[in-house]
Formats: structure tokens, C-alpha cells, sequence
């Protein structure tokens, strides 16, 4: 089929909330990715986090997404089964020239309608958080976190099960409207819609492009982070960040606990010139880690076990001391062509309520009539090692392929990474398994598991080695054979 | 849950834990299990197809392979079980062991535990290289198993940072087969590695060792395309206007090995951050009575004979402790324990064992933190020397061993090992 | 003519720097010997250099895809690339033992490949590769 009424540009956790939101409805939908698998872009590379609301400029749709995102959360973490913990954020003042800004930054959220804040000092402050170091501290409770890679993978699968189609690896190239309808162009052939939503992150400039002189530009700004090993998992108990620099727009480098254990420093913030430079420097891993060591003395280097980097797309220059709005609205000269574009922080919990948005917009258009079967609930991802041994012992009866251990960091099981690699978007790379059932995400960072992983690639599913990758299309991991079977 | 209860549970099948089992077994326990959680047995050795093992012992020349199947034969004769696809989930002060394998989820009570869990490599992160993160990166130890066990090719043009002994071998294996080896990269002013490595994995190949020079920077989007390299000063810090690029598809990491220890400090051992491996006494007790430690987990050995000889002791340990602690129940001996502390001082980057509880005939194994000429080992207590020996030269990248023997002096409270010059 | 060649001694972990001179296939000189060992080691190397060849033949049919295999001495420096070219095209049928000869005579060395491994054959095995 290549005729549908929506096609979505982009299958990061903006794209895969909105498909989801639409598998509501009797539509054919699409959704293009030009990544191996879901959240190749910022919506892996981000904190994890359910903002409150709080650092967002009154009345901006940033504050509005967001604080409607944030309690449309819960209830579609239940329905999803998304692994969700609301820890809350202590907002610290290092010094006491700083609590003033905490109570300006306690007003902001109260105006913002962000509920349950509370100054803390002293020794109520010592017995929440006994190992950082600070005078005061602005206690935001309805603050959370989640695995947004995680997040995002769900909702596109169970966008799948509604029969949302998902085309991985598939780059739009070309974007025509004609009469009523847009014809789009890939890399894996030609398809005709009535509506295209650009979700294409940061990328939207571009495709914005192809049909019409978009009015923004896009400032790429990097951020940085540095995994923790989760043996230091107890130094926090819930998410520790500095005052944000309110002219930067920026929340500053802070400590995330993530929902497995380990810890998140980070991010950076740079501006840079290339859309896809998302490497990471070792000024600012230097930086990070010593800002986050002033905040948290115990910290170690020999902790860190990981590092990446995203890219926010920021649409105001450096040089601005104001920050631009999210853009979300359809085109006022090409409709039908509804754009999303700047969903930088706080994107994760915009999410549920951008998807909402961009549906009533769609519904100016089209009927959209609700389904008879909506699936709309996801059965819980099992993890071996968070279950009592009872329920391990049955597993293993059950399936003996529950009693190998592939992934000795994470205890992570044959039976999860057969299921990780056998899921609805087809994705089979390396990071694909990682992010399902988190083999290869430990201390030794696949320095076991990889061979393993790539074993039952190749014996159980049939794949040719010289396919495998790591991530992205081209991130081959293999050169072909030691030794050549005949007439190979 | 299967329930089972044996003399010595030996922790890792590889060649510690397999010749402190046969070990063990000689000195009369009765039920030894050794568990591995791979399909195989020998740990690291079988993807080791280059020669060099054994030689101390057996006078020839083995390859990893033939050391293990010796050591497994000899296990399996002497009636040691190897339980293999089979992880330890975790184990505590009272020797209750939690594994897990397709038959199901054991609770296993031991008399005692020998550790022989090996050592993982360290990683990208341990050693901080910024950059791009794409595909092509492999530890050492990982591309020599693609290639020698599942016969795959990691690379075609390919750069090795570290010139350790593992790095080495894998520059020679892979130029065998037909990879282009752009150089090794070392950042220390020496090579790492044996001399007969250097010869023969290098020099044979003209092969380009970079000495004092190390990698600082990755660049590709989807499979790695370049590495740049900069030379390092006497800080080992990289000097800027010295950076050389690099192009390769490949980049192999070798630097540097952490002795796996996660199930110990969950149990409780206590860990000596100089070896990163357990705090140990001359019979290789860790500080958790009937836990003993041998091989790559106590500290990283550089030839498998020293690792083979001290695991056996490890296991006879183990052994006599069943039978002790037997006949201390019925004795109901109360012997105070004096713990003799043994300190690395002036040149010595630790030695093992780290403590004495028993007066006697020790061998004491330590490493040095620079290449030296000819020095003096002094092992010293209150500044009185009780041992002395030339050494003729040492280097970081061997283990030496020395004897000494402590007669049994009150007055001693802490016993230091240092280097002097000659 | 005579030639000059740096050789580091291997034989022990000192790794003696000697700087040697041949002269019609012989050592005339060999500056920075200091044992016996290592006279002997520089001679061989120079004149008759020999190394030990450690590598994989494909296996058929195997529990494991590939058979480490040895020299069963060391193989002249010169013939280790054609030893090499024969290996690779050599495919072995399992099972296979440890010590078996797989190629007699590699090269026209008169040296044997060997195996360093045993590897039982999967079809008996229920045609069950290791899932290793």
C-alpha cells in the first residue's frame, strides 16, 4: 500500500507518541525513520526525565506541554507498562547568595501550576540527600524519570500492534504537494498522503525545505553526559540539579539516578556547526564529572563506564537571552503539513500532550473515528533478574533458554535477548538488544555478551554477518569470514 | 530450586579455578565442583591459539588450547565435575551460593570457596577517548574470540592501542590474516609486552610501534574512519601540535585488565585497591574465612605456570581448611589470629599476599612501578631488614616472586617491601 | 660483502640489543652477547630465522566452526606466508582431535600442521553447533 491519510516524518518519541495517539483511530498511518531502529536521535540521548514544569517560561507551550504531558504520564506508564518512578529533583543552592533564586524559581513553578515545591535546609535536608553538598535546596516532588529509549520503543511498537506501519532505514528525499495531496519520495520508494507530520527532529529544517522557505533556523547545541557504574547507585536518592542560568536556557550540568541504577552526569551544553556531530570532548567530560564531583564528593573516575552525547535543536541563536517556543502547528502555506519543530527539553514529557495536539489538528481534516479494538495495553517487559527466584525457577522449566545468562553485568537472560531481537519494528542491531533488554549496557560494556548476542544473531535468526550492526545503517560490525567455506 | 551441599565450590573454569580443583581433589576433598558460565571449559585459554604456555611446567611450549584440554582431562580423571552454562548469581559470608542454569535456579552450600573469576577488559571509557562512538571498536580480547572461535573478521585496516601482550598477539593474528596493521600505539615510553612479543608480532611484520603516544581522538558516523593519534610527555598528557591522523576501519583496545571482583564485594570481601583483587594471606584466604582467591581475580598474572602454581596452593588451602574446620568443631580450638600486615613501599606497586597469619616459608609476589636496572628487594619490619635480594632487572610488566621466611618475632607488627638502588 | 643487522635477544626479559655482521652466510661479529643462550639465539635468527605458526583451518560439520592449529616445529620465516595460503585452503571434517596431523609436509617444509584442539562432530551431537 502506498496511499495513506497520515505519514509522519521521524520515529523518535515525538513521531512514535503520535502514532500511537493516531492507532486510536480508523486512519492508515506511516512512519518514516531514517535511523536502524526507533530513537536514533535525541530521544536516546537525553536524561530520562518527566519534567515538572518548572523551569519553563510562563506560558510558553513548553510550559503548557509540559505540565499536561507530566500528568497524562502515570496513567500511560500503567497502560504501557513503561518502567516509571517519580524520585522528585532537589534544585540545590551551593551557596547562600543562591537561595534567593530558589525562591524565584518556586514562584516560576507555582505560576506554572506546578504543585507540591518545598524549600529544605538543615537537617531535613541531610537526612533526604546525606551525600551531596549544599546550604539549600528547593524540593520538586512531581518530578520523574524514565527510560525515554524504552519510551519510545513501546510506543512504536504498540503503534505496530494497531497497525501503524513503520519503515526503518528510510530517508525521505523529496516532498511535493499536488492538489490535495503530498507525494513523498524515500530511499525505499514512493508514497502519497493527505498529511505529513514533520517529527523529523533535527532534520526538520530540511524537510521543511522541500516544500516550502521554512522561517527558523535550527542552532544544533550538543550535550554530553557520563554514566555512572550503579555500584555508586546510592549516593542519591532523587534527581540533584544546580540553579538552571535562566539567560542560557539552559538546566545545567545535574545528576540523574536512572530507572536501572546507574547514574547520569551531565549534559553539556555547546552550540556547534554540524547538525550530526555528536561526539563527545574530553573538556567537557572533564568538566562534567568535576562540576558533578563538587556536587557529590564520594565520586569516583573510575565510576565512569559510559559516555555519549545528543544534540538539542535549538531555534535561537547563542548570542539570544530569549528562548524560542516550541513550533507545533500546521503550515500556514502548505496545510496539511503540520510541523514539530524545537522539541528540545522538556521533548520526553511533551510527548503524550504534543501527540494529543497534533491529533485534534489532524481531526480538522480528517474524521478521525475511533477504533472498535484499540490495544491499547502493553504486556510487561520481564526481566529475569528483577524477579523473585520462584517465578526464576518456573521460567526455567518453562523455557530452559531463561536459564543462560547472555549478559553477565545485567544478568540478562538467552530467552530476553531471542525476545529483544524478535520485536514488531524488525530492528536487529546491536543497540536494538541493548535497548530492549539492556544486554551490553553494564560495566564491561559488551566485553562479554557482544559475542554472544552476535552468536544467537547468527544461528538463530538467520543473520548474514556481514549485515550486523552496531547502530545506524552503516555501522557494519563485521568484514566477512576468517576462513571461507568453499566458493565463498 | 536444586539444593546441594560440596567440599569445594570453585568459582570460574579456567585455569586457576581448574588447577586449584584437581588441586584440591589431590588433597583429598571429596566433592569438587567447578562452575564456568560458558559451554566450554578453560575460560580464556581456547581463544589463546598462540603458543607459550606451560613451559615452566611441562619444559614445552603449549598453545591455550592444549593447556586446557591437559587441565581439563586431569580434572575430569581425578573426578572433578565441571558444571558449565552455569552462572553464580551471588554468594555470602556463609558460603550459600545462588547459580542458575537451563535446569534451573541451585542453592549450593559449600565448605569452602575457591574464587577463580578471572578479569575483564578495561574499556574505551576506563581510558576516556572522546569522539565519535561508531562501530569498529573491540577490546582486544573480544576480536581474538571473533576470529579464533567463531570465525569472524572484526576489521581490514587496523590500529591496536596498547602494546601489551595481548595487543601484540592480536596484531600478528590479524596481519596473518590479511589485515592491514596501521601500528600499536603504547603510551608508556616502553613496550608493555614480553620482548619476544615485540620480535615477533611487530618487528617481523615491520609493523610500527608508537611509543609515548596514545589515541585522542575517534571520528566516523557509522563505522570508525579515523583515529588520531598525539604523542604524550613525561605526565602522560597529550601535547597539542602532535597529532597525527590516522585512517583505519578498526580500532582494537588493549589497555589494561581489572580482575573481576563483583561477586566479592557483594559478599563482602575485602578488596585491596592496589591489585583491584582480594585481600589475601599466605594460603590465599581472602579476609572471608574458607573464601580463598587464585588466578586473574586475585591479580593479574602475565604467564598461566605462576598462575597454574599458586592456584594449586590455593586449592590444597582449601582442602585443609574443610578438614580443620572439621576438626575445630570438635577441639573448639580458640586460636587468636595474629594478622601480620604486609606493606609495598618505595618502588613497589603491590605484593600479594597482603597479609600473614602463619609464620614460615612465604612467598611473596609483588610487581614493580618502573623499569629498573639492577635494585635491591629489602622486605623490612621497624626499619630492620629482614630480607634482602639483587635484582638484576625488573619491569611493571612482569610478576616477580620472591621466598622469604618469618620466624615467628613478636615484636613484628607490619612487615614493608621496597626497592632500593644498587 | 658484509651486512650489519640489529637483533633484540629474546631469551630473557633483559632483551640485549646485539648488533651483528655477516659475511658469506656467517657471523663474523656479534657485539653485546653476554650468555651463552643468547649466542646461540642471534645465530639462528640471523642466519636461519624460524617461527612457530599458530593459526585456524575451517571445519565441516564441527560443534565449533574453526580447528586452532600449530607447526608441529618452527617453519622457516620465509615459507610462512605460502605455509599459510595452504592452510586456508584446507577444510577439515570432524570430529578431530587434539594432536591430529592435518597437512603433512606444509609448504615442502617437511612440517607438519597440527591440531591444538579436539572438536567433536555436530551432527552426532543432535546437529547442535555450541552456542557458545
Amino acid at each position: 500500500m502506498f496511499n495513506f491519510h497520515v505519514a509522519i516524518i521521524g520515529g523518535g518519541v515525538i513521531g512514535s507518541a503520535i502514532a500511537r495517539e493516531l492507532s486510536k483511530y480508523k486512519i492508515n498511518v506511516i512512519v518514516f525513520e531514517m535511523g536502524s531502529d526507533v530513537a536514533s536521535g535525541a530521544s536516546k540521548a537525553n536524561s530520562g526525565v518527566v519534567h515538572s514544569g518548572i523551569n519553563s517560561a510562563e506560558f510558553s507551550l513548553k510550559a503548557r506541554f509540559c505540565v499536561e504531558g507530566n500528568k497524562m504520564f502515570q496513567h500511560l506508564a500503567d497502560e504501557l507498562n513503561l518502567p516509571l518512578k517519580w524520585i522528585g529533583k532537589l534544585v540545590i543552592a551551593k551557596n547562600d547568595e543562591e537561595i534567593n533564586k530558589l525562591e524565584r524559581l518556586k514562584n516560576v513553578g507555582l505560576k506554572n501550576g506546578v504543585t507540591g515545591l518545598k524549600l529544605v535546609r538543615g537537617t531535613e535536608l541531610k537526612k533526604q540527600e546525606p551525600h551531596i553538598s549544599c546550604v539549600s535546596g528547593l524540593w520538586v516532588p512531581t518530578a520523574g524519570i524514565t527510560l525515554p529509549y524504552q519510551f519510545t520503543i513501546i510506543l512504536a511498537e504498540n503503534s505496530i500492534e494497531n497497525d501503524i506501519k513503520f519503515l526503518l532505514e528510510t530517508k525521505v528525499k523529496g516532498l511535493k504537494k499536488i492538489n490535495d495531496h503530498f507525494q513523498i519520495e524515500t530511499n525505499k520508494g514512493n508514497f502519497q498522503s493527505d498529511i505529513v507530520i514533520n517529527a523529523a527532529g533535527l532534520n526538520c529544517r530540511e524537510i521543511v525545505s522541500m516544500i516550502e522557505e521554512p522561517d527558523f533556523n535550527v542552532y544544533p547545541c550538543r550535550g554530553e553526559y557520563l554514566v555512572i557504574d550503579k555500584n555508586y547507585s546510592s549516593l542519591i536518592n532523587s534527581m540533584i540539579y544546580p540553579i538552571p542560568v535562566e539567560e542560557h536556557g539552559f538546566l545545567g550540568i545535574h545528576i540523574t539516578p536512572t530507572i536501572e541504577g546507574n547514574l547520569l552526569l551531565g549534559p553539556s551544553a555547546e552550540y556547534i556547526n554540524n547538525l550530526n556531530d555528536k561526539k563527545t570532548t574530553k573538556e567537557k567530560m572533564n568538566i562534567i564529572f568535576s562540576e558533578a564531583k563538587e556536587i557529590i564528593p564520594f565520586l569516583s573516575k573510575k565510576a565512569i563506564i559510559n559516555a555519549y552525547a545528543g544534540i538539542r535543536c535549538k531555534l535561537s541563536p547563542p548570542e539570544s537571552n530569549k528562548q524560542a517556543d516550541y513550533i507545533v502547528e500546521e503550515s500556514k502555506k502548505t496545510p496539511g503539513f503540520i510541523n514539530l519543530v524545537g522539541i528540545e527539553s522538556p521533548g520526553l514529557t511533551a510527548a503524550p500532550a504534543i501527540a494529543i495536539e497534533v491529533s485534534n489538528i489532524v481531526s480538522k481534516s480528517i474524521e478521525l473515528k475511533q477504533k472498535n479494538k484499540f490495544k491499547y495495553k502493553c504486556n510487561k517487559r520481564i526481566r529475569f533478574s528483577e524477579m523473585p527466584t520462584k517465578e526464576q525457577s518456573a521460567l526455567i522449566k518453562k523455557d530452559n533458554r531463561w536459564g543462560r545468562i547472555v549478559c553477565r553485568c545485567e544478568n540478562v537472560t538467552e530467552a530476553e535477548v531471542i525476545k529483544a531481537l524478535s520485536n514488531p519494528l524488525e530492528a536487529q542491531t546491536l543497540s536494538s538488544v541493548k535497548y530492549r533488554c539492556r544486554a551490553g549496557m553494564g560495566r564491561c560494556q559488551g566485553g562479554f555478551c557482544t559475542q554472544h548476542i552476535v552468536r544467537i544473531m547468527e544461528k538463530n535468526f538467520n543473520l548474514d554477518i556481514k549485515n550486523m550492526k552496531l547502530k545506524s545503517p552503516d555501522s557494519k560490525l563485521f568484514y566477512g569470514r576468517v576462513r571461507g567455506k568453499k566458493g565463498d | 530450586m536444586i539444593e546441594k551441599t560440596v567440599d569445594i565450590a570453585v568459582i570460574g573454569g579456567g585455569p586457576a579455578g581448574l588447577a586449584s580443583a584437581i588441586s584440591a581433589k589431590e588433597s583429598g576433598a571429596k566433592e569438587v565442583i567447578v562452575f564456568d558460565r560458558n559451554s566450554w571449559s578453560g575460560g580464556i585459554l581456547p581463544q589463546c591459539i598462540h603458543d607459550g604456555f606451560g613451559v615452566e611446567e611441562t619444559g614445552l611450549l603449549m598453545t591455550g588450547p592444549e593447556y586446557a584440554e591437559k587441565y581439563i582431562k586431569m580434572a575430569k580423571k581425578i573426578g572433578v565435575k565441571l558444571l558449565n552454562e552455569t552462572l553464580i548469581i551471588s554468594f555470602n559470608k556463609k558460603r550459600e551460593i545462588k547459580a542458575l542454569n537451563k535446569k534451573g535456579i541451585y542453592k549450593i552450600k559449600a565448605k569452602a570457596i575457591v574464587l577463580a573469576m578471572g578479569c575483564r577488559e578495561k574499556t574505551r571509557w576506563n581510558v576516556m577517548i572522546p569522539g565519535d562512538r561508531p562501530s569498529g571498536i573491540y577490546t582486544a580480547g573480544v576480536a581474538q574470540a571473533l576470529i579464533n572461535l567463531y570465525n569472524i573478521l572484526p576489521g581490514r585496516n587496523v590500529l591496536i592501542l596498547g602494546s601489551g601482550d595481548v595487543g601484540l598477539i592480536m596484531a600478528r593474528r590479524l596481519k596473518l590474516e590479511g589485515a592491514n596493521i596501521l601500528g600499536v600505539v603504547e603510551i608508556l615510553p616502553y613496550p608493555s609486552g614480553l620482548p619476544r612479543n615485540v620480535v615477533q608480532c611487530l618487528d617481523d611484520y615491520e609493523i610500527p610501534l608508537f611509543l609515548k603516544h596514545t589515541v585522542t581522538s575517534i571520528v566516523g558516523k557509522g563505522r570508525l574512519k579515523q583515529v588520531t593519534i598525539s604523542q604524550v610527555n613525561d605526565n602522560l598528557v597529550p601535547i597539542s601540535g602532535t597529532e597525527k591522523k590516522i585512517e583505519c576501519d578498526t580500532l582494537l583496545l588493549s589497555v589494561g585488565l581489572n580482575p573481576e571482583n563483583e561477586l566479592s564485594k557483594v559478599a563482602g570481601i575485602k578488596i585491596d585497591n592496589r591489585t583491584n583483587g582480594p585481600i589475601v594471606n599466605q594460603d590465599f584466604e581472602t579476609t572471608i574465612s574458607g573464601i580463598f582467591a587464585c588466578g586473574n581475580c586475585l591479580q593479574v598474572y602475565d604467564n598461566v605456570d605462576l598462575l597454574s602454581m599458586d592456584a594449586k596452593k590455593a586449592g590444597k588451602s582449601a582442602a585443609k581448611f574443610i578438614f580443620s574446620h572439621k576438626n575445630r568443631k570438635k577441639i573448639q580450638l580458640k586460636k587468636k589470629q595474629t594478622i601480620l600486615h604486609i606493606i609495598p613501599r618505595n618502588g613497589i606497586s603491590y605484593v600479594i599476599p597482603q597479609r600473614i597469619s602463619k609464620f614460615g616459608d612465604i612467598q611473596l609476589t609483588f610487581r614493580v612501578k618502573k623499569p629498573r636496572g639492577l635494585s635491591n628487594l629489602c622486605v623490612s619490619s621497624n626499619d630492620k631488614t629482614i630480607f634482602e635480594k639483587e635484582l638484576l632487572c625488573s619491569n611493571p610488566a612482569n610478576i616477580n616472586k620472591v621466598n622469604i621466611s618469618i620466624s615467628k618475632v613478636t615484636s613484628i607488627k607490619q612487615l614493608e617491601v621496597k626497592l632500593n638502588d644498587r | 660483502m658484509i651486512v650489519e643487522k640489529r637483533i633484540t635477544c629474546i631469551i630473557c626479559p633483559i632483551g640485549c640489543e646485539i648488533l651483528v655482521k655477516i659475511e658469506d652466510g656467517k657471523c663474523s661479529s656479534m657485539e653485546g652477547i653476554k650468555c651463552k643462550k643468547g649466542e646461540e639465539y642471534v645465530i639462528n635468527e640471523v642466519l636461519n630465522p624460524k617461527r612457530m605458526l599458530t593459526t585456524s583451518v575451517l571445519v565441516e560439520n564441527g560443534i565449533w566452526p574453526l580447528l586452532s592449529v600449530k607447526s608441529s616445529e618452527p617453519i622457516p620465516k620465509e615459507k610462512l606466508f605460502d605455509a599459510l595460503k595452504e592452510i586456508k585452503n584446507t577444510t577439515i571434517k570432524a570430529p578431530v582431535n587434539s594432536g591430529q596431523i592435518i597437512i603433512k609436509n606444509v609448504a615442502e617444509t617437511g612440517i607438519c600442521i597440527i591440531a591444538t584442539k579436539s572438536v567433536k562432530d555436530s551432527t552426532k551431537n543432535n546437529g547442535k553447533t555450541i552456542l557458545v
